[in-house]
């Protein structure tokens, strides 16, 4: 095999778990097979445990609720912010509200979406183990695409061009630019998302739980910023709401910010019964009998 | 019951005795089947045969010839005998009578 082929099965050798990888490498080198069939069996085996993942529950509630249930939540959140964001300090759009006011609403909002990604990433890399990749794709495509597409498939969202008036798919320029815009993280919403969300899936494949104390940190800090936001959404609401609509009552600007908080509540959970977290897919027992 | 491949694996196993490894008992299914084996299938069934109790596997030591890497050691327990032994005992009872089995005894004789 030569030196590139080696490499390239040395990569793909990294889906694998390490003592895994170590035995699989050892046996290719030591059948001296060529790249391609390497290549295949290595493939064979990455679906195998990749499939042998889905058996658990474990990615599934990943899967489910926090790409479904947080992720919708989030989504909206992040495209609240980004509307507001350009009414307020880009179209300059006249609110009831003080400059303080403003100003707080925005800190806060920005503040929660960074703790809930962060909670959120912890979460689905903890339970998605090395399912993680497929996991975090989905919820990324979900929270930065899927408000957008609800409000387009509604009709509330027409896309055109502001200039033209055609639509972004009538133009190659326009569609690699809504190409774009629905899978790079380019506004400043989105790219509070992104850290966060990032950084807690590495962190929770890597540790899997977080210290009791932590745990009842993040979960205060949860609670905190959930009231905050039903509280800060309470005085920015009517501000925005067309003259004699209703106000939003409280426990209707409360609900997505507790679904967005569950895998808070999921990590306050688990620290409660005592006990391990089996890793998933990995033997403990490999010693010589 | 086993299954087919597991009763492969498990025969190969048995024949190499303590130098049962990975890359070993492929070669040997190969050997005895003329088809190709499949890492993937290979290892994703030494982990089932080993969750029922009837191999046991466990790291050996790494070999220049595998770039230093070690080896997943493989051991036929007594549970996987008895398994493996009440499939043959199966496969040859429903052969019995049988024309191909018939005339390969033939052969045989």
């Amino acid at each position: 095999m030569t030196h590139i082929g080696w490499s390239l099965v040395s990569f793909l050798a990294r889906a694998l778990e390490r003592p895994e990888r170590d035995v699989v490498l050892g046996d290719l080198a030591e059948s001296g097979a060529g790249v391609g069939p390497a290549i295949r069996d290595l493939l064979g085996l990455i679906v195998r445990r990749q499939v042998g993942l889905w058996a658990s529950w474990r990615p599934w509630l990943a899967l489910l609720g926090v790409c479904g249930l947080a992720g919708l939540s989030l989504s909206r959140i992040v495209f609240r912010l980004n509307v507001d964001f350009y009414k307020n300090y880009v179209a300059h759009y006249g609110t009831d509200l003080t400059d303080r006011q403003e100003m707080a609403f925005f800190l806060c909002m920005a503040g929660a979406l960074l703790v809930w990604s962060w909670t959120c990433g912890f979460v689905l890399g903890s339970l998605s183990g090395r399912a993680v990749w497929l996991t975090w794709s989905v919820f990324y495509f979900v929270v930065l695409d899927s408000a957008w597409a609800r409000f387009v498939l509604a009709g509330n969202i027409i896309l055109r061009n502001p200039r033209t008036h055609e639509s972004p798919l009538d133009s190659l320029h326009g569609t690699l630019g809504l190409l774009m815009a629905a899978t790079l993280p380019l506004t400043i919403a989105a790219a509070l998302f992104l850290f966060p969300a990032l950084f807690g899936a590495f962190v929770g494949v890597r540790s899997r739980t977080l210290a009791v104390p932590h745990t009842y940190l993040i979960g205060s800090v949860n609670v905190a910023l959930a009231i905050l936001t039903t509280w800060a959404t309470g005085w920015y609401d009517p501000a925005h709401l067309p003259a004699g609509w209703p106000e939003v009552p409280w426990p209707v600007r409360l609900l997505p910010f507790l679904l967005v908080s569950w895998p808070a509540a999921y990590l306050l959970a688990c620290t409660l019964p005592v006990g391990s977290h089996p890793k998933d897919q990995t033997r403990s027992d490999m010693r010589e009998p | 019951m086993l299954g087919e491949f597991e009763y492969l694996l498990l025969s190969a196993a048995a024949r190499l005795g303590d130098g049962a490894y990975g890359a070993a008992i492929r070669r040997g299914i190969e050997g005895a089947t003329k088809r190709r084996c499949s890492i993937g299938a290979l290892y994703t069934t030494l982990d089932r045969l080993e969750a029922k109790g009837l191999v046991r596997s466990w790291m050996g030591d790494p070999t220049p010839q595998r770039g230093g890497r070690q080896k997943r050691m493989v051991r036929v327990t007594g549970k996987g005998v008895q398994e493996a032994k009440a499939f043959y005992d199966s496969v040859s009872r429903a052969s019995q009578g049988v024309v191909w089995a018939t005339d390969r005894a033939r052969g045989l004789s």
